[in-house]
């Protein structure tokens, strides 16, 4: 009955959501009583959804295993929190989220904009009929409500053991709120082409938003990352696959539309631009849910190839592009400003690098869809793996980055001027050949593309640290959040150079009690011993390692053997320090008693994570000084 | 021709130019990091390169697996042709007899050094399909 009533929320909050839609578009959304019955709408249909979602969650939480998806997904050997997470682990559960969430940040943005701003009607009117669109495919093609009646199993079939594991319960949901938080940005953009009154300046009101989606999206892809790398045991933390690609290309659409919106939120010089990046962002995002969720490619996160699914969500994406893309050349006129870009300004430098980011869009666009196309033409199955990706990213990243170090100098609206003594771009300049010649000379740092990316991930560094010294120190003007987070690009970009170059593995062959040596480490095999968790037994291994200064330390590597599913995991085992991870992993017993074990030392991969949160923590303080500014 | 117009065609020829050059360089790319797919009957039927990237995918074939300190080599089978992959390093938890693998790696001596080892979990599986458990 409960359940029958949850569906009937979600059905009841469809129809409402709809009215929100119909109202703007229908009415007059200049009258202030109308702007509030929609608001009003809204927010009902929304409470109407959350709590049909949060019976969800308790039906979850109290084992309700009538609900097949739930028996399908969850245990009740689970804990409490697994118990919750299993609901994001497949696609009803997980979609159901996605949803939650758009119609989340569509609340929000409802409950905290004033009614007389004037893009808001059509705005939430925007984000009405993107939330009813995919409440009809939840409900039509994926129903997480469907029920095993009249006899529900005893016990659920638990969750897959590599997703038990907490930081993949909160991934889903970080990824998910940057995914759809862009849905502001796309309902503000149709609204002012609706509207078609280009004295509103909708840039500056969407960029607290953007920022605030595009740090959660960020979030969500590092801590993608992170998991990935202690959770597989490859050591690696990219690996391109279709999933993280169509992660990507979001995220680099999002991050050029930022940097697009803080030019055109000053003049609207860049406004076509930052307009067509809009859609191409909320585009690519429902792209990648079409991606994941229509089993068309292959992947390790795909869900069940599911055609009614694909077929729906490519409808659905591309009647929301069309009409978008129909609109936009309908207003094209009132977009077109009087004011050319002035070459060498701030402007021309955005426009070059969101040609480089729409380049590398592109190419990871053709990578992830080449092999159907490759297939459906050739009748041969291919795959495209990394090192194309490299050749392209690697190039395209530092030159995107020259470009960067020049719009620093440079002035909006105004030619870069060169002043050859005392530049600050001279000074870091000299200091960033200088470290690329020590590492060179010294650290064995020897492969080009690593020099090139040490030299100008330098440049980038040093430069930023002379504009915090102004800011700090000579009282210079500077947005100090938007540096901190391209300080976080240039310790990236030499982060995953050095990464890539240090790294080294080997697979050794070792028995309890013996010794190897590995880089100038003592690697010893102590004991092992068998130990059961909640839901699993264990093998647990015990190793010493030594370095040459004495320091030792133990590591446990692990072989869980899950109860339900019988699945088998391996859980590495990692000794973080500031410059390397030792890493390790066990494979599999041979005959005479030895056993296969991997080490790895993986350089500089704490930088990356650190990076990435200076990035994330900047884009949030960003936030959040912009919305200071605007109330 | 009137400077505007020269100058209107440049912009256009320029755009042209540069936007064919770029498309041709990824494309090249792209071209040159294909992974070829094979099951194990095919891949004979061909010269494949031995610097050449490749991908096989079939059953690991029962009895086939001889382990050498870390070295593993076995061989996989289509059940219509066979072909043996050496591979050193840690197998996925799911590699076993009989079930399905994939293999990304050089060909040598008809004989498949494998770079990675990639189970599939179904039992089963055919080919084509890369579901990666590792």
């Amino acid at each position: 009955m409960i359940i029958e009533a949850a569906q009937f929320l979600t059905i009841l909050a469809t129809g409402l959501f709809f009215l929100c839609f119909v109202f703007s578009i229908f009415f007059n959304v200049n009258d202030v009583n109308i702007i509030k019955l929609i608001s009003r709408i809204y927010s009902h249909s929304f409470f109407l959804f959350l709590s049909s979602f949060l019976i969800y969650v308790w039906l979850a939480i109290n084992d309700n295993f009538s609900v097949l998806y739930i028996a399908q997904h969850s245990n009740t050997n689970l804990p409490v929190f697994y118990k919750i997470s299993s609901i994001w682990s497949a696609h009803e559960g997980s979609m159901f989220l996605w949803i939650i969430f758009l119609s989340l940040w569509g609340a929000i943005y409802n409950f905290s904009v004033h009614n007389n701003e004037p893009l808001k009607a059509r705005t939430v009117g925007v984000i009405s009929i993107t939330t009813v669109g995919f409440l009809l495919f939840l409900l039509l093609t994926s129903n997480p409500f469907e029920t095993i009646l009249p006899l529900p199993p005893e016990n659920g079939a638990d969750i897959n053991p590599v997703l038990q594991d907490p930081l993949l319960a909160i991934h889903p949901p970080t990824l998910y709120l940057g995914y759809v938080g862009f849905v502001i940005a796309f309902g503000q953009a149709i609204a002012f082409l609706i509207e078609g009154n280009s004295s509103i300046n909708w840039e500056k009101q969407v960029r607290f938003w953007s920022i605030i989606a595009w740090s959660f999206l960020t979030l969500g892809i590092t801590l993608g990352s992170w998991w990935a790398y202690y959770e597989l045991g490859w050591g690696g933390y990219w690996f391109w696959d279709p999933v993280e690609n169509v992660a990507l290309m979001p995220w680099l659409a999002a991050t050029a539309f930022i940097h697009s919106l803080s030019a055109s939120s000053k003049s609207s010089i860049l406004r076509i631009w930052t307009i067509l990046l809009s859609i191409l962002v909320f585009s690519l995002s429902l792209f990648g849910a079409f991606i994941v969720r229509s089993g068309i490619i292959d992947s390790v996160h795909s869900f069940a190839n599911d055609p009614e699914r694909g077929l729906y969500l490519l409808a659905f994406i591309g009647i929301l592009v069309m009409t978008s893309l129909i609109l936009f050349s309908y207003r094209f006129t009132i977009l077109i400003s009087n004011k050319r870009i002035v070459s060498l300004s701030k402007e021309s430098f955005i426009s070059i690098n969101n040609i480089f980011f729409g380049t590398l869009i592109f190419s990871t666009m053709l990578g992830v869809m080449y092999p159907l196309i490759y297939e459906f033409i050739y009748d041969q199955k291919i795959s495209v793996g990394a090192p194309f990706y490299n050749a392209i990213f690697v190039p395209i990243t530092l030159l995107a980055c020259l470009f960067l170090l020049f719009s620093i100098e440079s002035k909006w609206q105004s030619k870069l001027k060169f002043a050859f003594l005392n530049n600050p771009l001279i000074i870091s300049f000299v200091f960033s050949l200088f470290i690329t010649f020590l590492s060179f000379k010294f650290y064995s740092v020897s492969r080009a593309w690593t020099l090139a990316s040490l030299f100008i991930g330098s440049l980038i560094i040093s430069r930023y640290i002379l504009v915090i010294y102004a800011y700090i120190f000579q009282r210079k003007f500077v947005n100090i959040y938007s540096v901190l987070a391209h300080l976080g690009l240039g310790l990236l970009i030499i982060s995953i150079a050095l990464n890539n170059d240090f790294s080294s593995e080997r697979a050794m062959n070792i028995k309890i009690n013996e010794t190897e040596t590995y880089k100038n480490h003592e690697i010893t095999f102590n004991n092992l011993q068998l130990t059961e968790g909640p839901n699993y037994e264990s093998v647990k291994a015990d190793f010493i390692i030594e370095n040459k200064n004495g320091n030792k330390f133990s590591l446990n590597p692990e072989k869980r053997k899950y109860f339900v599913r019988g699945q088998i995991t391996t859980e590495t085992a990692i000794h973080a320090s500031l410059l390397k991870d030792i890493y390790l992993t066990i494979g599999d017993q041979l005959d005479d008693g030895s056993w296969i074990v991997n080490v790895q030392f993986n350089y500089f991969i704490r930088w990356i994570w650190f990076s990435a949160t200076l990035m994330i923590i900047s884009g949030l303080f960003l936030a959040r000084s912009l919305n200071r500014v605007q109330s | 021709m009137k400077p505007v117009r020269k100058k209107r065609l440049q912009t256009v020829l320029l755009i042209l130019a540069s936007s064919a050059l770029g498309s041709f360089f990824i494309i090249r790319a792209l071209d040159s990091n294909l992974d070829f797919f094979y099951t194990p009957s095919e891949i004979f039927l061909e010269e494949i390169p031995e610097n050449k990237r490749i991908k096989i995918g079939g059953m690991v074939l029962e009895n086939s697996v001889i382990r050498e300190k870390t070295k593993i080599s076995f061989i996989v089978s289509d059940y219509q042709g066979s072909i043996n992959v050496e591979f050193d390093g840690i197998v996925p938890d799911l590699f076993k007899e009989g079930s399905g693998v994939v293999v990304l790696g050089y060909l040598k001596d008809k004989t498949i050094i494998a770079e990675e080892v990639l189970a599939k979990h179904d039992e089963n599986y055919m080919p084509p399909s890369i579901d990666i458990e590792k």
